[in-house]
């Protein structure tokens, strides 16, 4: 049996290459990609603990996490679909005309 | 309490607080619905004022069975560890008595005023009937307050009433003035109330008039017992010295209520208002507020030989003083608004030199005559189309029987001719100074410019009668006078005839003379709450006071005044009484300028007022426009400038937020981390 460190060690790393992703890229699909890995990050942190402690419950939430993800992409997506209807590209940077 | 058990048996005392709601009905109804009524809100008013009269005739027939009423009817703050603000129901004979005068004035006011003021076509008029409801509404509620702070918010609804009806005829220049003075002079007096009543309940931590837990009755325990002292909050002073303090603080919102030298130059101009008004503030509500409010607390001031002489010399250098500017005047009202002045100098006189029951008379008496005169002053001014200047007058006695002989009645009751009701009233004053004078020089000087001024007195009253009413007619509009109606004679001849006959409740030198026990308005006052009649008053008056009284027959002093009063008529009769009198004033020259323009004592007040009150002004607003404002538009302008600063760290790039936010979360972890020790 994997010790539960390992496990620990490889969400660390998707959730960090995530957040990398999230402050480095400038695109938007990048953007929600990398948002994907962190939140995925976070299920095999679930999933490994569930595993540790033999209780389901990680894993239902993990489950659920998906189905959020799901929906979150479903949103993402349709956020990008207008801002490149409106800017004619899908760079973040470019959209800055929310501020004062 | 003994006093709150009978009470429950009396229903008289149980409606009494109607005797005050009913004339605010009244007011509501004249002021709302008045212009819908045939008499534009006159017959609400009337009728309001005619059942106050009832009830108040009803609580003093129960009063007088031995009953007396203190009870709290509704409470405002009630704090239980220190004091509570509460309206409150106090009846006892001087309530009773004043209860009755002021709505029987009232009641004819409202009356008399059909004719002056509804049979002249006046415009405003329910505004004006809704005045009066108010006036009688806040005074008779001053008249029955049990406690200081009452009496405080009704003083100040009394003031507020006069501003109004002074200001009646708004659209004319001088009213709106005269209102204004009124309002701001008698302001400037209840300032000083007001920082008296707070006082009073730091110190004492209660305000109630009545019963052992009083302010005049703890107050006479810290003197006498001299241990309580200790537990009242003095502010460092002697006990008696405080309550002094105390005492004139008061005072100064009496001598402006009760137009006392130096803050009177309010009410001569109050004469713009309608002169039923003028009849309603000068006999039973704003002017006699203030003094009623003395004898009210007399338990209090009779502790305090200071504040007393200070009251008596006042009350005595205001009569002398008002009544040497009323020779001159050439106004009809104007004469009657400084014998106004006075007279409650009389009163202040009286009350000062320990005649409370003295004063509480000449309260009484002055309310019917004043009245009666300044109605009977409104009658001439009606059948003078609006005319004030008694050189125009002369020669209406033929015209105006009924006016006449109410007027002469009442003019013999101001100039104090005997049998008429201010004979015996103003001699009991002059009386009881006189004897308390006797030991002590202040009250003693005070007296004599109290007996001086009833030769003055003479004169003027007498003056004004035959100028107005003698001689023959010296214009055109006095040839032919407008006659007055029924509404106008009424009030006049109940007046008149009161006028005539109450001073004879309280005959002082007949009593001594023959011995007989017709002192009723003595035995009267001698009864009531414990601690709040006059027997226990002049117990305070010889032991914590120090006064004592001189053996005197009060038929001499009758006698010297009687004479003063005739002397001065006489004199009136010898210079006016020709068919076409000469302007004898004239001839007094510079004494005459001076006394018209009433010893400038406007001219000097308005110069008070623009140099310390602008000077003062003008710092307030230089503290107001550079360190007020000054720390408000500071606090904007960095407020401004920051923001603008601050906000442009909002780029509206994405990507900035999100490390924004990283960065926030790891030094929050580390923050977290370092302070919960988790890298130990």
């Amino acid at each position: 049996m994997v010790a539960v460190q390992y496990y620990l060690l490889l969400s660390g790393a998707i959730f960090c290459i995530g957040l990398f992703g999230i402050l480095t890229r400038r695109n938007a699909l990048f953007f929600l990609m990398s948002v994907e890995l962190m939140l995925n990050a976070a299920n095999i942190n679930l999933v490994a603990f569930s595993f540790q402690y033999g209780n389901l419950t990680g894993q239902v939430f993990s489950l659920f996490i998906t189905a959020l993800a799901a929906a979150e992409v479903a949103v993402g997506i349709g956020i990008i679909l207008v801002l490149y209807r409106n800017f004619g590209d899908v760079d973040v940077t470019k959209a800055t005309t929310l501020r004062w | 309490m003994s006093v709150a058990e009978a009470s429950t048996t009396a229903f008289a005392f149980e409606v009494a607080p109607a005797i005050a709601v009913l004339p605010l009905a009244s007011f509501v109804i004249a002021l709302f619905a008045g212009k819908y009524f045939p008499k534009k809100g006159a017959l609400a008013g009337v009728t309001a004022t005619g059942g106050s009269l009832l009830l108040s005739l009803w609580v003093m027939l129960t009063v007088a069975g031995g009953a007396y009423y203190n009870e709290e009817i509704y409470t405002l703050v009630s704090t239980p560890e220190s004091f509570d603000l509460h309206f409150g129901v106090l009846l006892d004979p001087l309530s009773a008595l004043m209860l009755v005068i002021v709505s029987l004035v009232s009641f004819l006011v409202h009356v008399f005023s059909l004719g002056y003021m509804n049979d002249e076509g006046e415009r405003g008029l329910p505004r004006y009937y809704a005045g009066l409801g108010l006036f009688s509404f806040s005074m008779l509620a001053f008249v029955f307050a049990d406690n200081l702070f009452m009496s405080f918010v009704f003083f100040e609804l009394v003031g507020l009433c006069s501003w109004l009806l002074i200001g009646h005829w708004y659209r004319e220049d001088a009213p709106p003035s005269a209102a204004k003075k009124a309002f701001l002079v008698t302001r400037f007096g209840d300032y000083f109330f007001l920082i008296g009543v707070v006082a009073v309940f730091a110190t004492f931590g209660t305000a109630t008039f009545a019963g052992s837990e009083s302010f005049p009755v703890l107050a006479e325990e810290a003197l006498t017992d001299g241990g309580a002292g200790g537990e009242l909050s003095t502010f460092g002073l002697g006990a008696q010295t405080w309550f002094t303090v105390l005492g004139f603080l008061i005072l100064g919102g009496v001598i402006g209520k009760s137009a006392q030298f130096p803050l009177h130059t309010w009410l001569p101009d109050a004469m713009e208002g309608p002169t039923p008004v003028s009849a309603l503030i000068h006999a039973a509500t704003m002017v006699a507020a203030g003094v009623y409010l003395v004898a009210r607390m007399y338990g209090f001031y009779a502790l305090s030989p200071t504040a007393l002489a200070v009251i008596a010399f006042v009350g005595g250098f205001t009569a002398l003083f008002a009544a040497s500017m009323a020779v001159v005047k050439r106004d009809v009202k104007q004469v009657l608004a400084y014998s106004t002045i006075s007279q409650y100098g009389y009163m202040m006189l009286g009350l000062g030199a320990g005649g409370y029951v003295a004063a509480v008379f000449h309260l009484m008496t002055h309310a019917f005559f004043k009245a009666l005169l300044f109605l009977g002053a409104g009658a001439v001014i009606i059948a003078m189309h609006h005319r004030q200047d008694m050189w125009e007058m002369g020669g209406l006695r033929e015209k105006l029987p009924v006016t006449y002989y109410t007027f002469l009645a009442g003019s013999l009751a101001l100039a104090g001719i005997v049998p008429f009701a201010g004979f015996w009233s103003k001699d009991e004053v002059l009386y009881e100074a006189l004897v308390h004078g006797l030991t002590d020089p202040l009250l003693l000087v005070a007296y004599l410019m109290g007996l001086i001024a009833v030769f003055f007195t003479g004169f003027y009253t007498f003056r004004m009668v035959l100028l107005t009413f003698h001689g023959e007619p010296r214009t055109h509009t006095a040839r032919n006078p407008h006659l007055p109606g029924w509404n106008v004679k009424f009030p006049l001849v109940v007046l008149g005839i009161l006028a005539t006959v109450i001073g004879l409740t309280n005959m002082t030198p007949v009593a001594e003379a023959t011995g007989l026990e017709i002192e009723f308005l003595h035995t009267w006052l001698e009864h009531g709450i414990e601690g709040l009649n006059s027997e226990h008053y002049g117990e305070l008056l010889e032991t914590v006071a120090g006064y004592s009284a001189a053996e005197l027959s009060p038929l001499l002093a009758a006698a010297l005044s009687l004479a003063l009063a005739l002397g001065g008529a006489g004199l009136a009769y010898s210079l006016y009484s020709g068919d076409r009198p000469d302007r004898h004033t004239d001839r007094l020259g510079d004494a005459r300028t001076l006394l018209m323009n009433n010893y400038y004592q406007d001219e000097y007040q308005v110069w008070i007022a623009e140099t310390f009150g602008t000077g003062v002004a003008r710092l307030s607003d230089r503290f107001d426009q550079s360190i007020v404002d000054g720390a408000v538009n500071g606090v904007s302008s960095v407020s401004l400038f920051s923001g603008g600063r601050i906000r442009r760290i909002q780029t509206g790039i994405v990507s900035n937020y999100a490390t924004l936010l990283t960065l926030g979360l790891v030094a929050l972890l580390l923050v977290v981390g370092l302070t919960g020790g988790w890298f130990l």
